[in-house]
Order: C-alpha cells, then structure tokens, then sequence
C-alpha cells in the first residue's frame, strides 16, 4: 500500500516536474510580444502590393527580431477603405484621427501629408530615418521632398510615376504627319519646341481628317493630371518662401484659356468632366482620340490587359507615344508631373519603432519592384534598376527620362482643396459656363472665402 | 353618505378618466414625440451648436465663432445662383410633375377599367420602387451622350439624328426635374387616386343626368373633391423637394459647374466633400428655416386647419 503510495506520488511529482517544464519550455512564446499595427490603405487596383507589401515587410521583421533573440513580433492588419480616391480617403482618414481613433500605419497620396502633420495625426520621422540608412538610405533624394513638411519629413515615399499625353501614332499618320514629325515629338516636346497650342492644333488635325471623334482626353474628376497644364502655364501653386497657396490670376487665366481654346477648336469634348473613366480610356485605346492626358501606370493596369495594346516596347512604340507636358510658348520648359504615394506613421501609433522598421522592410527594393512592375509604377531606389524584371519592363525605363523635368504637388495642407476648386472651375470652362480669365476670377474667389492664408497676385 | 359616495365614485371615475387620456396620449403620441424630438428638434439643435464652431474635416472644434454667417452673407457669391436654381427645380418639379402630371395619372388611370388602371399605376409606381442607385444608372445609360445612349439610339436610328445628344451638359437642369419628376409623379398618383374612388358615385351619375360630359366632370365634380390632396401633396412635396439630392447628386454631381446644385445638395457638398462643416451647419440652418417658413405658409395659403378641424356634426 505504501509502495503504491510512494508510487502515486512519484507519478504525481513527475506530472508536475513535467508540467512546469513544458510551462517553462513554452514561455519565451508566452512571453512573445505581438504589437498589432492597423494599416489604412485605399482599395486600389492601381497598386494592391501597397498594403500587401507592408505585411510582407512586418514577415521579414519578424524573422530579423527572431534573429535578434527579441521577443517582439509584428502583426499588420490591413483596413481597406472603400474610398473612390485618394482625396476622399485623406478626408476620411482625417475624420477618423479627429475622433480619437485611427491607425497605425497609413497610405496616402503625398500632398496631404502636410494636412496630417498640422493637426497632430503624424510621426516626425528624420530621427527614425536616420537610424535605419539600410532599409531608408538609397531611396532617391528627390523623393523625400514630397515626404516633407516645414518642419521635418512625415513619410516614406512608396512609389513615383511619370505623367504625360500618350498619342496615337496611327491616328497622326492618317491626319497626314510623317514619321519624322511624329517620332520628333518628343524630343520637340522636351527642348520646348513643341508648345500646348501646337498641341491643340495636331488635335483639330486628327479631328479634321480622321474618324476620330475626340482630340484630347483627360481625367473625369479630380486628380493631378491637369494640374501639368497649369504647371506648363507657370502655376506653382506654392509661394517659395511661405509655402502658402499661391493664386497668380494671369496664369491661371492663361492655363484655363487653353482648355478653353482646346473646346473651342473641338478637339477637347466639352462633356469631357461628365464622360466616364472607362468611356474615356476606351475612346484613346481604341483610336477615338489622338491625344490622353494621363499617367504611365495606366499601360500596366489598363493598357496593355484590357484594350490588348503591344506589351513588346517596338511593336507599343510603333504606334503609340507619348510626350511630356509641353511649355506654354516655344522656348519654354516642358513638364511631368509625379505623384508619389507615401507611407506614414500615425503620432499615437502602438510602437512607433516598430512600425518605421516595417516600412523599412516594406521598401526593401525586391518587395517594391513587385509593385512597381505589376503596376507600371516607378521604383523608389537605384538598386531596382539592376533588377532584371524593371529592367524587361521598358515602360518604367523609358517613363523614368521624364523624371529629369518632373514636378510634385505643393505639399500644402489645403492643395487637395483648392484642387477641388480648380476641378470645379475647369468644368465651368469646358461647358461653356466660364471664359478663362472667369475661371481664374472663379477660382480667386472661392479659395479666398474658404481658403486659409491664400496670396493672390 | 350616499351622495358622499357618489361623489367619490364620480370623482374616482373622473381621476381614472385623466389617468386614462394620459395613458392614451403617452402611447398615441408619445412615438411620432419621440421620433420628432429624435430626429427633428435635437438635430436643429445640434446645428445650431455646430453653426457656432469651426468644425473641420477633423471634426474637431478649436473656437466658438459667428464666422460661418459672416461667410453666408459677406463671402459666398454662389449663394445666389444657387438659390434660384433650387426655386425653379421645386417650383417645376412640383409644378410639372409632382401635382399636375400626378393628377393626369390618377385621372386616366381612374377612367380605364380596373386592371389596366391599376397595371399603368404599377408601371409608374417603378421608379419609386426602385434603388435610387438603379434608377440614376438607367437615367445615365437612356442619356449617355455618345451613340450607346438609349435616347440617342433612337434619335439617331429611328429619327437620323447625325450627331448623339448630351443631354447632360446641354439641359442638366431639365434632367434633373424630369428624374425627379417621374419618381414625385407617383405619389400624387396614388393619394389622388384615392381620394377619385371617394367621390360618392351619384354625384357623377348626377352630373351626366345635367348633360355633363367628361372635362365638364373633371372641372365641376372631381377636381372641387381633390382639393385637400392637392393642397397636402403640394405642401408635402415642396418640403420633400427642398431638402432632397440624392438623385441629382448620383445623376449630376450637381454640375456642370454649378448648374444642377440645389441648396441641399450645396450644403452637402460643403460639409461632407469639402470638411466645412461649420460652415455647412449654418447653410443648413437657413434650409432649416426656409422649410418651417414654407410649411407655415403653406398651411396658411391653404387653409389646412378646416381640413383638421372637428366635424361640426357629432356621432355618438
């Protein structure tokens, strides 16, 4: 009996030996600490990799801190948001940091970073940046300007592309232009010899003398693509040394007179701001218009899989082109217009550290040129040149020489509205509804009443 | 001691009775109270309040400020423009639709036999009963202005038409009314239906016995009796009319420019595409106030207490 006994309780000593080692075996996954970082990102057919890539960069982290022997894991959960661009999402994001809620993480078109920084919602990042030159180092120097604010840089640029007037070469050869003109043009276009009103004037060419029953094309809302016509006609939106807004009632009139001239002549549809994306996109791929003011990205998303344009860059190259921005008079600077999309960290994000590193990861030049090939984008570091799936995609090659003329946005807190109101005012221009110097008049007025700090000249 | 009791019970009996019509009043009128004080009284509070801040697309509120009425009354040069618009698409889609061609539905409808009357009324009764997004959809496929436009199909295949119509920038504001109109159509097609299927039927039997024909019973007989539903249509769909923009918002965005935007859809746009709220708070005060002025003048205009008041025969 006591030998059973002695038995029970060895039995027993040993469960709880076991026990405790098997407790104390799985303590560092106990211990593990896992800081959840909510990401916002746009729902965006134009760029899915966004968010994908910052959950691949938390998976890379967390095999470096594993490595570290840290305890600390990161796990990323996405919030898409249904928002129909990125205006309407920086605005909503806005909302949702101004009740005391929000993410950790968030993606967002680059002129409204500044808009978040001035209420508080965003990290100063130089400090962190400056601790990771690894992951942060090499990405292009021009890029951070569309990261920075007056007093600091508040993001991580994701991506950049080019912004032009793709052309359809066949069109202008059944208007009547050679090849030498045709293939010319972008080299005209550059040294500024190629203006907007020639521009117009090929448009009624091809509207004269092809079945064609448009001449330009651009976007249906609001976005950045026409802001390259006003930049071409000496807008920069920015006062220099304020960086306030900056009206300047001559250029606008003289950017705003063009589209009107461009209805005028019929070669911009005066329903242009009603017409859907679709309807518009089809038009140019499928030879209804010569000219489509847009950005290279849609070659990769749009082009090439649903109008079936040539993926091989001779065959595309034959027919299609495009040309940068022209200058407003002969002599003068053509333009690009780029976009970058950044990724920032919130001011009240759960681990600040933590979540920087993730987008170091996240901008690691391998998960970025999956984004920047699958979607035509343009990569953010050097080192992506080398790789040999940007260098077969030649749109990214060749989109890249506008980068020598490219200009950014203002980074103005307020930029996304006054675009509103420019929007607003060309539509006014395009139906009729106002001549040019109106539009600019138009635009004085509306941003004066409900504008912030608005110089006008 | 008997009239002692009496007296108890009839003043028992008088306390049940007060007790009573507090308890009928709580569950009779004590929901559309509730729901008026909801959704009525505390949100004009809340804009009040909010008219009073700079409530930005922050939502947050750094000072309490009269600002916004500055701007109403000193900064806003769209005002105007936006103020006659939204008189003439009230004026016209009530005018034309809502009321008259309502009453032209419920009129014809009423003069057919049953089942072909009640399969028109149907048929117009689809607009209401479609999703507003469903609806805007077809509006925008019948008037695409490139060649797959229902409206231009016809125009150019049935009619040669040699270039489509872009209704859209051409006559946006005629859009708008006409969307409108078809679904504000309805209603005054079914309460004047109704009130048609009231009319005792010897007065028309009457009215032919005295060698009236059709129009002439129109005129003397069924119109006087649609007196009522005319003036409670009227009202009710001024009011409608006045703060709703879903439909020209999905059809027009409001534009081109500012063509198609009507007061609510401005203040809309405002306060939720642009982040002003404090500013589209104290527009809306003033949508607030036009609505409580028009329905004052409405009921005054037509003379709706006889309407409401007690039948001077009483039934017991």
């Amino acid at each position: 009996m006591r030998h059973w006994k002695a038995g029970t309780v060895t039995l027993l000593i040993a469960a709880v030996v076991n026990g405790s080692a098997a407790i104390i075996a799985s303590t560092p996954a106990l211990a593990q600490d896992t800081v959840k970082l909510e990401l916002w990102s746009r729902q965006d057919p134009s760029g899915p990799l966004r968010p994908g890539n910052v959950v691949k960069g938390a998976e890379r982290l967390n095999k470096e801190l594993a490595g570290e022997g840290s305890g600390k894991r990161a796990e990323v959960v996405v919030h898409e948001s249904p928002a129909p661009g990125f205006d309407d999402d920086a605005l909503q994001l806005l909302k949702v940091f101004g009740i005391g809620q929000g993410p950790d993480v968030f993606i967002v078109a680059h002129e409204w970073i500044c808009a978040f920084q001035q209420e508080g919602f965003a990290l100063k990042l130089d400090d962190y940046i400056a601790k990771d030159p690894q992951h942060f180092g090499t990405i292009f120097p021009s890029l951070w300007q569309s990261a920075k604010c007056p007093d600091g840089i508040y993001g991580v640029p994701q991506d950049a592309e080019a912004r032009m007037f793709f052309y359809n070469k066949k069109l202008l050869r059944v208007a009547g232009y050679d090849n030498a003109f045709i293939d010319a043009m972008p080299a005209r276009t550059l040294s500024g010899e190629l203006t907007m009103d020639e521009l117009i004037d090929i448009a009624k060419q091809v509207r004269g003398k092809t079945k064609a029953q448009y001449g330009i094309l651009h976007r249906p809302n609001k976005g950045p693509d026409y802001i390259m016509v006003f930049q071409s006609y000496g807008n920069s939106f920015a006062d220099r040394g304020t960086g306030k807004l900056l009206l300047e009632h001559d250029k606008l009139a003289a950017a705003f007179g063009w589209f009107d001239r461009g209805v005028k002549e019929g070669v911009i549809p005066a329903n242009n701001t009603a017409m859907e994306f679709d309807a518009l996109r089809k038009a140019f791929y499928t030879g209804n218009a010569a000219f489509w003011m847009y950005g290279i990205w849609d070659l990769g998303t749009y082009a090439f899989p649903t109008y079936g344009l040539p993926k091989d860059e001779a065959a595309f190259f034959a027919d299609w082109g495009w040309i940068a921005a022209p200058a407003a008079k002969r002599g003068g600077q053509a333009g690009s217009l780029t976009h970058p999309i950044i990724y920032a960290v919130a001011a009240h994000a759960a681990d600040p550290e933590l979540a920087v590193r993730v987008l170091g990861h996240a901008s690691a030049a391998d998960l970025n040129t999956d984004h920047a090939v699958a979607t035509t984008h343009l990569g953010i570091k050097p080192e992506q040149l080398n790789d040999p799936r940007y260098a077969a995609a030649w749109p990214l090659a060749r989109a890249t020489e506008l980068l020598k003329i490219t200009k950014f946005l203002p980074n103005n807190p307020q930029f996304g509205d006054l675009n509103g109101i420019l929007y607003t005012a060309l539509q006014g221009v395009e139906t009729g509804r106002l001549s040019g110097p109106q539009a600019a008049d138009f635009v004085i007025d509306e941003a004066s009443a409900s504008l912030k700090g608005v110089i006008v000249k | 001691m008997a009239s002692i009791n009496e007296l108890m019970t009839e003043r028992r009996g008088h306390a049940g009775s007060a007790v009573r019509r507090r308890t009928n009043f709580g569950i009779f009128l004590g929901p559309a109270i509730a729901l008026t004080v909801l959704f009525f009284v505390i949100p004009v509070i809340i804009d009040i309040a909010v008219s009073f801040t700079d409530l930005d697309r922050t939502l947050r509120v750094s000072k309490f400020t009269t600002e916004q009425y500055q701007k109403v009354f000193q900064g806003d040069r769209r005002l105007p423009q936006v103020i006659g618009l939204t008189f003439i698409y009230v004026f016209s889609t009530l005018a034309i639709f809502n009321v008259t061609f309502g009453l032209v539905l419920a009129l014809t409808t009423t003069s057919l036999n049953d089942m072909s009357g009640g399969f028109f009324r149907g048929v117009w009764l689809l607009p209401r009963m479609s999703p507003s997004v469903l609806y805007i959809l077809l509006w925008l496929w019948v008037v695409n202005p490139s060649d797959v436009g229902l409206l231009n199909q016809f125009l150019i295949q049935v009619l040669g038409l040699t270039k489509p119509l872009d209704l859209m920038t051409t006559a946006p504001v005629a859009l708008v009314i006409i969307a409108n109109g078809f679904i504000g159509a309805s209603m005054g097609m079914i309460i004047f239906t109704a009130a048609i299927r009231g009319i005792p039927e010897h007065l028309l039997h009457a009215a032919e016995v005295d060698g009236a024909g059709t129009l002439a019973k129109i005129r003397f007989v069924t119109l006087p009796a649609l007196r009522w539903p005319i003036s409670f249509v009227t009202i009710y769909q001024t009011l409608s009319l006045l703060v709703s923009f879903e439909y020209i918002l999905l059809l027009t965005k409001g534009g081109p420019f500012y063509d198609t935007t009507v007061y609510a859809l401005y203040v809309y746009r405002h306060a939720f595409a642009s982040g002003q709220y404090g500013y589209g708070a104290a527009l809306a005060l003033f949508l607030i106030v036009i609505g409580i002025a028009v329905a004052l003048l409405g009921w005054r205009f037509f003379d709706l207490g006889r309407l409401l008041q007690r039948p001077r025969i009483e039934v017991h």
